[in-house]
């Protein structure tokens, strides 16, 4: 990010997370070529919003059960990579699965004009917790990347489907202030395909990590610092570091 | 509804607990947390559940995360509902939470806080919340919420356990809403022992129970009091948390 000459803050060029953006791109492609990707239909009506406490008895099936693979993550790329409104599976819907638990993946891209990527990624995160639906319980671990999501007896006799958490995620992230787009992937398959999502995830996570070491700690110390390796590959977040050193070294002791 | 039953160590307090679990159990509609105040996990052992992970171990990967760097508070809040989540023993429209073995892992007040909320929040899920404090009120007040319904204070007929009853009372004041706390009495072998102590104490003794080989047996087994048939304790447990509203 940049300051133009009268002060006022330019968007920053995108690109924080193109490496992730590429290799979801990629996972996307391979499951294509396999067969195994298809995009869920939006049903007309949302399905209700509400939260609830849903005991294993209440519980007709369980994705990403801290006993299988599960894995959770947003990013932002290039608006013309972000298909927004676009709800894509791989792997069994709700109604579709055989067992009460199958591993489970859920990465949200979306695209838009961050100014202050910091409150952006923290807005994101706010967004995504706050999708709370009607018969589906859902627990974060962010340090795992993970989520652990109940579906109810009742919702699933009513036709929940993922289609319907993908709609209301991406809901929920365009009402976010500089989103203009939101996709939405989700992976019931196996553990492998969660799997191979991995690399993107830990991607992800260093360079939030990075980030808000930079906004919180301001200590711009790159010696010390044990993300200088993904600020090294990462240009925007040299381009903030840099940002931000700036506007410390400006605001004086 | 949230209660916690109190007492002197040995007075029953674990049995009244486990009783109340075995009659919720299987309710229509009623969905109950009950929560493992004793370190030695004896509510664990009389219901035979096993929590995945304890309370401490929560507290102690709480600390981790916040170590680790975690700093915000709305991350924090969500990964405590993970881990609460994690610890939780199900049976049926029963949850079981164990407080577990207490370890100096040093003073983390805002780990502390943002643990009772998110219990007071798994709580909120619940139609009764049962805690089986392992002593005094403050355990409840340190560690698990900062406020409950009602305490049920437990005594044997010995004096002892009375004016243990009588000093968590006064401690209980300062942080149950209304004040409501009432003394059953258990292992009564006389009637004429519970009028005996009502004329002692300025407790309001709401009920007793009586001395029952049936309890003794289940304990001395380890047999599950999922399978406590109707015994006269049974009955009495039942009648005065009936009674007072609680369950």
């Amino acid at each position: 990010m940049e300051r133009s000459g009268e002060g006022v803050r330019k968007p920053v060029i995108m690109g924080l997370f193109d490496e992730q953006v590429e290799e979801v791109g990629r996972f996307l492609a391979c499951m294509r070529d396999r067969g195994d990707l298809r995009e869920l239909e939006a049903r007309g009506e949302r399905w209700p919003s509400g939260s609830s406490l849903l005991l294993a008895e209440d519980t007709a099936m369980e994705l990403g059960n801290p006993s299988v693979a599960s894995l959770s993550f947003v990013v932002w790329g290039d608006p013309a990579r972000v298909r927004d409104g676009v709800v894509s599976l791989v792997g069994p819907d709700i109604a579709e699965v055989r067992s009460d638990s199958v591993p489970f993946a859920q990465v949200l891209i979306v695209s838009g004009e961050f100014t202050d990527e910091y409150e952006s990624y923290r807005d994101l995160r706010e967004a995504i917790y706050d999708t709370l639906l009607d018969g589906f319980t859902v627990r974060t671990m962010p340090s795992r990347q993970s989520v652990w999501c109940r579906v109810s007896r009742e919702a699933m006799d009513k036709g929940f489907s993922l289609g319907d958490l993908g709609a209301a995620m991406t809901r929920n992230l365009k009402a976010v202030e500089p989103v203009s787009g939101a996709e939405a992937l989700f992976v019931t398959s196996s553990t492998v395909d969660v799997e191979k999502l991995a690399p993107a995830a830990s991607g992800a996570r260093r360079i939030v990590e990075a980030l808000m070491k930079m906004y919180e700690e301001e200590n711009f110390d790159c010696e010390t610092c044990e993300y200088k390796d993904v600020c090294d590959e990462v240009m925007d977040l040299k381009k903030i570091r840099e940002k931000l050193a700036d506007e410390k070294a400006r605001a004086g002791p | 509804m949230i209660l916690a039953v109190c007492g002197k160590g040995g007075v029953g307090k674990t049995t009244i607990s486990a009783v109340a679990a075995a009659t919720l159990r299987g309710r229509d509609g009623v969905r109950g947390l009950m929560v493992d105040g004793d370190p030695a996990g004896g509510l664990g052992m009389a219901l035979s559940l096993e929590a995945p992970k304890s309370l401490n171990d929560v507290r102690k990967e709480v600390i981790g995360e916040v170590k680790a760097g975690e700093r915000s508070e709305r991350d924090l809040a969500v990964s405590m509902d993970y881990l609460l989540a994690e610890a939780l023993a199900e049976n049926g429209n029963l949850a079981f939470l164990s407080i577990g073995r207490p370890e100096d892992v040093g003073c983390y007040c805002r780990v502390n806080s943002f643990l009772k909320a998110a219990i007071e929040g798994l709580a909120g899920g619940f139609d009764m919340t049962v805690i089986d404090a392992e002593a005094g009120i403050e355990q409840v007040n340190r560690k698990v919420m900062a406020t409950v319904d009602y305490v049920l204070l437990v005594s044997d007929t010995s004096a002892k356990g009375v004016r243990v009853a009588e000093t968590i009372k006064q401690v209980a004041d300062t942080m149950v809403e209304g004040g409501d706390a009432g003394l059953v009495l258990n292992r009564v072998r006389d009637e004429s022992e519970v009028e005996s102590i009502r004329r002692s104490t300025s407790l309001e003794v709401i009920g007793w129970i009586p001395e029952d080989d049936t309890i003794r047996g289940f304990d001395e087994n380890e047999t599950s009091f999922f399978e406590l048939p109707e015994c006269p304790a049974r009955v009495a447990i039942v009648e005065v948390l009936e009674d007072t509203g609680l369950l």
